[in-house]
Formats: C-alpha cells, structure tokens, sequence
C-alpha cells in the first residue's frame, strides 16, 4: 500500500511542514520536562468546529488525520469509502483521570457525562469519522509496544479485501501528570531532555512525549504519493531508523543493527518518548523517501561507533526501516520502499 | 472460515451447557451490585463465583481466560497450539483503561502512590495476556471500539484469516463489571433502574453487565486437516461508521445498514436468507429505535430477532464475543430463547423480538453491534 498524506501532530507543531522543519533543525530541549504539545497548536476553529468539548486527546488525533487526508491532496468524494484505523498505547488516560477526579469528588451519580464520553478508547477516531464525514470502517485499536504496527497490519488487509479505498491510519498518545509520574518511578528520565538513542544501554534515557501521527494509506493511485509500505521485507534497506526512546526497556539488542555497517539513524529525541513512536519514526522515513533526503540524527552521542547518519543532506534512498524493539523480546519492523 | 471452538461466561451462565439451560427457563440473573462500592442502585449482571480470581490479574482477564479456556477445549486445539501460528485479537473496554480508583486517590492526596495497579494494568493488555497465557505465537491485537469491540475483534481475525497472517485465530471479547462505566454510563441518563426491556414500548435503558464470549476461528483446510468437523462458519463482517454524534446513533441507520449489507454481500446471502439475527437491542430509547426501524426495513416484518441482554445485561467489550457464541449455538442447537424482558410492542419501532423459546430452521444467521461514537457491526454466521 502507499503512504499518500501525512500529518503530524507533536511537540514542535503541527503539519508536514513542521515534521521536516524539525528534522532540519535537529534537537532542541524541551520547554518542561516532557515533549508535550503546546496548546496554541491545538486551536483550530476550521477543524475542531463540531469539537468545543472535546479533550486534547482527540483534538491531537481529529488534527493528524484531517492533515493527512488534506496533504494527500484527496477530495470529498472519497470519504464513502475512507476508513479509520487508530492506534493508541493508553488511550485518553488524562481523560479517564478527569473522570476519576469527577467520582472522588462529587460521588458516583454526579460525574460529568462529557468527561465519561471522552474517556472511551474510540471517542477521537469517531471524532476523525465525523470532522471529515467518512463512513467508511472506523476502529481504535490498542497494545503497549505495537499498536501503530497493529493498526498497518489491519489497513493492509482491509485494503486488499477492499472494505474500503482508503484508510487514515494512524497513532496518538498524550502525557498527563499522572503518566509523568509513572515514567518517573518505572523509567530513567533524562534530566537534561535529551533522549540518547545510540547508547544501547540496558536503563536507556527517557524523555516523556506526546502527539498524533497519521497516513492516508491506499492501494490504489494517487496524484500525491510518499512511498510504499512493503508488506514482507525484502533484501536490505538503505538506512534503519531505531525506534529506541528510552520507553521499552533495554534497548542493547538495537546494537546489532547498529554494529551491521547500514546506516541508522533515530529520530526520536525530536519527538519524545510514546509507545506509539514509531509511527512517527514512519512519518520521517516517508519524507526522507520522498525528499532523497537524509536528516542528521538530532542526538549524536555514539560510544559503539554505530554507523549513524550524521549529516542533513540530499542523498539518494530506496528503503528505510523503522525498527521497534520491546525489552529485546520482540522485533517489529516497518519497511517504506521509494 | 470455520468456527471451530468457542467459549462464554456471562451471567447466564459460566459455559455454554448452563448458559443454554437459562436461556431455556427465561431466568435472568440480574442483582444489586456486589463486586464493587457504590452508592448507585442500578441493576446489573455479575459473574458470580469466577474461579481463579485471585486479585492478581484484572477480572477481566479472569473472565477472558476462563472462556478462551472453553474455546480451546471446544476445538481440540489445547495441545496442539506449537503447531499453528495461532493470532488473539480481543476486544475490551474496562481492560485498555488505567482507571483504578484506589491509585489515582492516593496520587491526587499526595502526589505519589504503589504502583501495583498500574504493573497489573501493563500486563493487562487483553489480548497480550492470553497470547501470553496460551503460548501464541501469531499476531495479537487488542480492539478498543466501545460497545462493538467483541464483534470487530471477530472482524479483524477474519480479516487476518483471509490475509494469511494467522492459520487459526481466537477473538471475541471480555469486560468485568466496573465502577467507571457504571457512573459513567448512569451520568448519560442510559442506566435502567430496574431489569432491562430491550425493544419494548416502556424500555427506560440499560443493565451493565460483565463476561466474556470467544470463539476460534481457521481456514477449513487447516480445520479438516486436524480431523475436526466443520459445522458452523463465519461467512461475513461488515463494519461503517455513523460519523453523525459521539454518544447517539444515526437516526436513519444507514450506518448500520451499510454494515449488515457488507456483512451479507461477503457471505453471499440475500437478507432473507436470514433465519435471525441476535440484536445488540440494548433497552436504550434511542438504540433500539434506530435498529428496530433497520431491521425491518433491512429483513422485513417477519424477521425473528431477539436481544439476549436481558439474560446478561450489556457487557460492552465482551457484548459482541458473547452474541457471537450465542448466534452460533442458536444456529446448532436449532433454537432462540424468548427476548427477556420485552412485554409490549413499540409502534413506533414497528417490529417485535421473539417473545417464547423459537425454533428455528435455515443456514444463516446475523450478530450486529451497535457502539458509542457511531460503530455499526455485524457478522453473518452459517450453520454447514
């Protein structure tokens, strides 16, 4: 299937344009102790119209896939037949906390129904569904280490048994005070904010993050295209993009794809620590595909000499792989072909 | 795809044996609330006496595993899952939450708090547990689609069957009774306070419920070759969005209509090769309004329907799981029980679920779920 349209919601903006502005750039502190969304990037009247109660949450997710549904350069007559796949590890927790906050203080039989209704895995892909009108199939799918891979895997069979043309397909996480504090206590928070992601260590540093990245996938063509997402990897990529963010746990068994000589690379100080980086990780091997455009790991601390991409530059690319490793328990990988 | 074994434990039974003996006797089980504090007088349907709940596992995986257990036993599959690559897709909504109560009082009085809770929520994760559990070794896929997420768990392992990602999939769904739905649900005025009526004139909401319905799935080559007879198939999954309100359903139903005919057009069937359909009838105004006009419109006046949420109350993640297995043990056993609870017809939804034990004869059937946010599913189950 082909990526067609990308958007991107995170800490340093929103849109595709931001995405490549920010791998330009390379790394820059964050302004607290997380990669959180500023909230100046959540307001859209155009967008958000039917969503004044919404959480940001959803606010994050109905941006992401309404960006890649317009970057895909794809018209109204299409959502008949558009589908939804989101991805999420924990869902709408700050939501969900809102809504404990409503049962400890006011007692069970006077919480806030609006706070319920957003506290529900699937509120913001039914946002998605209703800012665009699509009425295709819509579904929220949730795991810790994998569930943007989930989600592809999905959109690649419900594509080629053509329940539907296409697919936003995507992933969004957030971090409220309560996740910040469970990083805290289960994780190695890097005071400095800088995610190092080719130290390989067993208690890898980890930079809490937050946001929404989607595609607009499809089988068929499109006047826009990124690239393609290969359903069985084949041969080796020119460059892997290494998913290590300090969230899953020991990260030593990226070392052997860095120790095999192909180019890596890790954008993930860019955007954060969220179970759901990869589908961010996705959304920069897309550009780099279609730019022919290497972009500098933003972090370069490499004490096992890993062959990492150092430099910003144009450079001609067939493949990249995003790699994800879960605690060095199991390997999920994400091939983009030219 | 064959649905070679399956497994349920609600209220109305903790297996198919017992649950079938209450759908006979028209019993419904509904209580007070005793799993849980609170202050709310609804009804509800509780498991009672889940064996192996011993605190260290979420109940609703306690729940999961006991009908996965069944399912497993029910295909013959139990020592023989090394030899297939075996995928768990299940559907939740309790599961995929970190909503305990307990934690987050401590954390908001103090700023800190154990984090028991939150381990045991991160090994929650409904369908990598039993994956875990059982020793899978395919793909695993948690579906978090509200009220629908049993019947698109069932439409997503279809899916993998047909894309050859898995050679045999468990999927269907569980949730436990909890205090999160039960205010929440109570707080948008869909909470009957007494036992459910679903698609009755006086119907005044919903009973939550708790359980688990799973059935597994393979192709029937895979089926044939293990030497268990195929008797019952699931032919079609439809699946399309209201995309009309967060929390009520499209009043003209061509959400839900569009899934029944995609359901029937992979099946290869005419709506009146329908013999019934087991409706996610809820007993809210408004679920039942908008399906009841569907149905009838879709299959007409003399289709036989029925909502079994009056045996189980609604039980949300697992709903579509455990409808799935009761659709399925209809078609075999060659009958419905009577619709619990529905006494007097609405005319304004202008078609009647079954009000006896109906016999029941023909090949197809229909599951179809209903869910927040403008989810309509449903699945077409055969009898060979």
């Amino acid at each position: 299937m082909n990526i067609a349209g990308i958007g991107v919601v995170f800490n340093r903006g929103r849109g595709v344009q931001s995405l490549e502005k920010a791998l330009e750039e390379g790394w820059v502190p964050p302004e607290d102790s997380t990669y959180s969304v500023p909230a100046d990037t959540l307001k859209d009247k155009s967008v958000l119209k039917e969503m004044r109660r919404a959480d940001d949450f959803s606010k994050m997710a109905c941006l992401a896939a309404y960006d890649a549904f317009a970057d895909s350069g794809l018209g109204d007559g299409v959502k008949s037949s558009l589908g939804i796949i989101l991805a999420s590890a924990f869902g709408p927790h700050v939501t969900t906390f809102r809504f404990l906050d409503e049962i400890l203080d006011y007692g069970d039989a006077n919480v806030s129904p609006t706070i319920f209704s957003h506290s529900v895995h699937n509120a913001a892909a039914s946002y998605i569904a209703l800012a665009l009108g699509a009425r295709g199939p819509t579904l929220t799918v949730t795991q810790f280490a994998y569930s943007f891979h989930q989600a592809l895997i999905i959109a690649q069979a419900w594509l080629r048994e053509r329940r539907c043309e296409y697919i936003l397909v995507g992933s969004t996480d957030q971090c409220g005070t309560v996740m910040e504090y469970i990083c805290r206590q289960k994780l190695r928070l890097a005071e400095d904010g800088k995610i190092k992601p080719f130290l390989f260590s067993q208690t890898p540093y980890a930079v809490p993050g937050e946001g929404s990245a989607f595609f607009l996938v499809t089988e068929g063509k499109t006047e826009k295209r990124y690239c393609s997402v290969l359903a069985q990897t084949v041969g080796t990529p020119d460059m892997y993009l290494l998913d290590s963010d300090g969230m899953a746990g020991d990260e030593k068994c990226y070392l052997k794809i860095a120790k095999g000589g192909i180019p890596v690379a890790s954008y993930t100080p860019i955007f954060g620590s969220m179970l759901t980086v990869s589908s961010f990780s996705c959304a920069a091997a897309a550009l780099m595909l279609k730019k022919q455009r290497h972009y500098a790991s933003p972090v370069q601390d490499n004490p096992f000499g890993a062959n990492i991409c150092r430099l910003t530059e144009e450079k001609e690319t067939e493949s990249v792989a995003c790699v994800r490793h879960n605690c060095g328990i199991e390997r999920s990988q994400i091939t983009l072909k030219r | 795809m064959v649905i070679s074994g399956m497994g349920v434990i609600s209220a109305c039974g903790k297996n198919i044996s017992e649950t079938l003996n209450t759908f006979a006797s028209g019993r419904r089980n509904g209580s007070k609330v005793t799993l849980l504090e609170t202050k709310l007088k609804y009804p509800v349907f509780e498991v009672k006496g889940l064996s192996g709940s011993d605190g260290e596992a979420m109940r609703t995986l306690e729940l999961a595993f006991a009908a996965v257990k069944q399912a497993l036993e029910d295909s013959g599959l139990e020592d023989k899952l090394n030899d297939f690559r075996i995928g768990v897709c299940l559907g939740t909504t309790v599961a995929s939450q970190l909503n305990d109560t307990d934690f987050y009082r401590e954390y908001k009085n103090t700023g800190s708090a154990p984090l028991h809770s939150v381990e045991r929520y991160l090994k929650g994760n409904l369908a990598e547990a039993v994956s875990g559990k059982i020793g899978a070794s395919g793909l695993s896929c948690t579906v978090v689609n509200a009220c629908s997420s049993g019947t698109d768990a069932i439409g997503v392992g279809l899916s993998w069957l047909r894309a050859d990602l898995c050679d045999i999939v468990i999927c269907g769904g569980a949730d436990e009774l909890n205090r999160v739905p039960l205010a929440g649900f109570g707080s948008l005025g869909v909470v009957s306070d007494s036992l459910c009526k679903p698609f009755d004139k006086e119907r005044s909401g919903l009973n939550l419920g708790e359980g688990a319905g799973v059935i597994v799935i393979e192709k029937e080559e895979i089926c044939r070759k293990r030497g268990k007879k195929a008797q019952i198939f699931l032919r079609g999954y439809g699946l399309a969005a209201d995309a009309y309100h967060l929390t009520a359903p499209r009043p003209d139903g061509s959400g839900l209509e569009a899934a029944l005919a995609r359901a029937m057009d992979e099946a290869g069937i005419k709506p009146s090769q329908v013999v019934f359909v087991n409706a996610h009838g809820t007993a809210t105004p408004d679920n039942d309004l908008v399906e009841g006009k569907v149905l009838s419109r879709v299959f007409g006046m003399g289709l036989k329907f029925l909502s079994t949420k009056g045996y189980t109350g609604h039980t949300l993640g697992a709903a579509g799981g455990i409808e799935a297995v009761f659709t399925a043990i209809g078609l075999r056993e060659g009958w419905v029980p009577q619709s619990v609870g529905f006494e007097k017809a609405d005319d304004v939804i202008g078609i009647s679920p079954v009000t006896q034990k109906t016999v029941i004869s023909g090949q197809y059937a229909i599951s179809t779920s209903l869910a927040f946010g403008g989810n309509n599913s449903a699945i077409v189950i055969a009898k060979g």
